[in-house]
C-alpha cells in the first residue's frame, strides 16, 4: 500500500496579484506583469521585467516567502505549520543576496521559524531553475516514505542587480517582453514572485479540493553547465521517468506546462524533447510571459497556476507567443483552451544542466 | 561506505592520507596539487570555480576506491549536495567584476549556483541521475541519511553525499553508497548519521 501524495493550496504573490486565484485572474485574461522599467539595469539600461512595487529590496525575499505561506496556509489547514508532522521547504536560487551575499538564506529561514512556530528545520534547495520542481518531487517522496504527513513548499527570488547583470552579461534578456517558443524570441524577461503548496498525505486536511500528485523525476543532462543540451537528453529521461513513476500512459497527458523561458537554444531544446517523447501534439504553455522567469519560484508557481487552470478548466494562452518557432512544431496555445484530460505534466530545465517534471491528476 | 574528506591541511581517502597541503599557498594552490594526483587529464577542471572544482576532486578520489561507481547505470547515480555557503565564494567574485572591475563577468555568473558543481560531475562521468544541492546553516548529517536512503528507494543505485565548503579553504566530506548497503537499513543506515558526524569531525 503506497502513501497517496495529495497537492493543493496553491499561492502566488507576484505583480498580478497576492492571491493564486487573482494572479490568475489576470493570467486568464491576458494580462501580464512584465513592464519596461527604466534604467534598472547594467549601466542603466531600461529592460523589462516584472517587478514587485511597494516593498523594499532586501525586504522582499522574506515578505514574498511569508505571504506565500500564509496565502497557502489559509487555504489549508493554518494549525498544521507549527504541526511535528510538517516539513517546510523553501526554493530559491539567489534568495536574499541584496542583503547578505556571504549568507542569503538562513536570516530568512530562522525568521520564518520563528514566524510560523516551525518544528522542524526548514530545507532550503537551490538547484537552479529547476529547484520548485526538484522541491515539489522532494516533499512527495518524504511524504511516501512517511517521514512526514504534510510538506509545504514554498519559493521565491527577486530581480536583484547582481542577476540582472547577470543575465544582461550573457546576452540572453530580451529587448521586449519574452517571447517564449515563437519564431522571433530575444530571450528572458526576468520576474520576482513567491509562491507556495501543501503536499499532504491527508486529503481532508485542505480546506479545498486537493489534486492527485502521480509522480516526478529529475535528470542531468550531463552535456554544459550553462547551455542546454542540444538532444534534450536530460529533459527526454525526467519526462519518460516521471510517466513511468506516475503509473500512466503518456496519451492521457492533457497538458503540458513547459519551462519555456524564451531563449533560441532553451525553447529549441524543449521542442526537440517533447518530439522524442512523442508529446508534440499535446497542448502546451509557457508563463513566464506573464510572470517573466522567476527562477526558484517558477517551478512552485507555475505549478500553482497549472492546479488553478484545471480547477477552472481553462488553459491560459502561451503569452508572446505567434509562429512556430522551433525545429519540431508544438501544439502551443494562442488562446485559452479547455484541457482534454485531468492530468498535466510540469516541467523545468536550468543551469546546471538540471531538468525536473512532475505530473498531477485532477480528482 | 567509501568516503573522502578535502581540508586544509590534506586529502585522506576511506581513512588514508593520501595528499598533504603543505606548503601550499592558498585552496586554488591545494586543488591543483590534489588534481594532478588523481586526475590530470580534465581540462576542464581549470575553468571551474573552487566549490566545483573541490566536489569533482572529491567524486575522482572515490571513483578510485569504489570500483563499483565506475561500471554504475548512467540514469542510477543519484548527486546529494549540500553546504552553508552556497555558491557565495563565487557569488563575490561575480559581484566584485561589475562593482570593482565595472564589467560583469559571464565566465564568472555561470558558476553563481551551487549545483553548477553538480553539472561538472554529471559531464565528467556521463551521469542523468537525480541531483539535488541544500543549503544549511552547518554540518546536517541527517539531511544525508534521510534523503540517500529515499533516493535508494525511487530507483537510485548509487547515491554520492557531498558536504562541501571553500570559502575558508576546502572543507569536503564526500561519500558514495550503493543500494546493497541500504537494504540493511535497521544497521548501516541507523549508524550513519553517527558515522558521518564522526568523519566530519575528525
Amino acid at each position: 500500500m503506497g502513501v497517496s501524495v495529495y497537492i493543493g493550496a496553491e499561492a502566488i504573490v507576484s505583480p498580478l496579484g497576492q492571491t493564486a486565484a487573482s494572479n490568475m485572474d489576470q493570467v486568464l485574461s491576458g494580462h501580464s506583469g512584465i513592464t519596461l522599467q527604466e534604467r534598472i539595469g547594467w549601466k542603466e539600461s531600461d529592460v523589462y521585467a516584472a517587478i514587485l512595487q511597494g516593498m523594499s529590496g532586501k525586504e522582499k525575499f522574506e515578505q514574498l516567502l511569508e505571504q506565500s505561506l500564509g496565502a497557502a496556509a489559509e487555504q489549508w489547514d493554518p494549525s498544521l505549520l507549527s504541526s511535528e508532522d510538517t516539513l517546510l521547504i523553501i526554493s530559491s536560487t539567489k534568495g536574499g543576496i541584496a542583503g547578505d551575499i556571504t549568507n542569503p538564506f538562513q536570516p530568512v529561514v530562522s525568521r520564518l521559524e520563528t514566524r510560523f512556530s516551525l518544528r522542524h528545520r526548514p530545507l532550503v534547495i537551490s538547484n537552479a531553475c529547476i529547484s520548485g520542481v526538484v522541491a515539489v518531487n522532494t516533499a512527495a517522496r518524504l511524504l511516501k516514505a512517511g517521514l512526514y504527513k504534510h510538506v509545504v513548499v514554498a519559493g521565491s527570488d527577486v530581480v536583484s542587480d547582481f542577476v540582472l547583470y547577470g543575465f544582461q552579461s550573457l546576452y540572453a534578456v530580451s529587448d521586449e517582453p519574452c517571447r517564449p517558443f515563437d519564431r522571433d524570441r530575444k530571450g528572458v524577461s526576468l520576474g520576482e514572485a513567491g509562491g507556495a503548496l501543501v503536499l499532504s498525505a491527508e486529503r481532508s486536511s485542505f480546506a479545498g479540493e486537493p489534486f492527485l500528485y502521480l509522480g516526478g523525476a529529475g535528470a542531468n543532462d550531463a552535456n554544459h553547465i550553462s547551455g542546454p543540451s542540444r538532444t534534450g537528453e536530460g529533459l527526454v529521461r525526467a519526462v519518460s521517468k516521471a510517466i513511468g513513476k506516475a503509473g500512466i500512459d503518456s496519451r492521457e497527458i492533457g497538458f503540458i506546462n513547459a519551462h519555456g523561458t524564451g531563449t533560441n537554444f532553451n525553447d529549441e531544446m524543449e521542442s526537440i524533447a517533447f518530439g522524442r517523447l512523442g508529446l508534440e501534439h499535446i497542448p502546451l504553455n509557457s508563463l513566464k510571459g506573464y510572470w517573466g522567469h522567476t527562477l526558484g519560484a517558477a517551478g512552485i508557481i507555475e505549478t500553482a497556476a497549472c492546479l488553478q487552470m484545471m480547477r477552472r478548466g481553462s488553459l491560459a494562452a502561451s503569452l508572446g507567443y505567434r509562429s512556430q518557432g522551433t525545429s519540431v512544431p508544438l501544439n502551443v496555445l494562442t488562446g485559452n483552451e479547455a484541457p482534454e484530460t485531468d492530468i498535466f505534466l510540469k516541467t523545468a530545465s536550468g543551469f546546471g544542466g538540471g531538468n525536473a517534471a512532475l505530473i498531477v491528476k485532477k480528482i | 561506505m567509501h568516503y573522502c574528506r578535502i581540508t586544509n591541511e590534506d586529502a585522506v581517502l576511506d581513512g588514508e592520507k593520501l595528499l598533504s597541503f603543505e606548503g601550499a599557498a592558498d585552496t586554488g594552490e591545494k586543488l591543483l596539487a590534489l588534481y594532478r594526483y588523481v586526475a590530470p587529464d580534465y581540462p576542464k577542471f581549470y575553468k571551474m570555480d573552487l566549490l566545483s572544482k573541490t566536489s569533482f576532486l572529491g567524486v575522482e578520489l572515490l571513483k578510485s576506491s569504489c570500483s563499483g561507481l565506475a561500471s554504475a547505470p548512467e540514469d542510477a547515480v543519484a548527486l546529494l549536495f549540500a553546504n552553508s555557503e552556497s555558491s557565495a565564494d563565487t557569488d563575490i567574485r561575480f559581484r566584485d567584476s561589475y562593482e570593482i572591475e565595472r564589467l560583469p563577468g559571464p565566465s564568472l555568473f555561470v558558476y553563481t549556483l551551487p549545483n553548477i558543481a553538480l553539472g561538472e560531475i554529471s559531464i565528467r562521468n556521463k551521469w542523468y541521475g537525480e541531483h539535488m544541492f541544500a543549503v544549511f546553516p552547518n554540518f546536517a548529517p541527517a539531511y544525508f541519511v534521510d534523503h540517500s536512503a529515499l533516493l535508494l528507494d525511487d530507483g537510485a543505485e548509487w547515491v554520492i553525499g557531498g558536504w562541501v565548503n571553500v570559502r575558508n579553504g576546502p572543507d569536503a566530506l564526500i561519500f558514495a553508497m550503493d543500494k546493497g548497503e541500504n537494504r540493511s537499513r535497521d544497521g548501516f543506515m541507523s549508524r550513519l548519521e553517527d558515522s558521518l558526524e564522526e568523519l566530519y569531525r575528525d
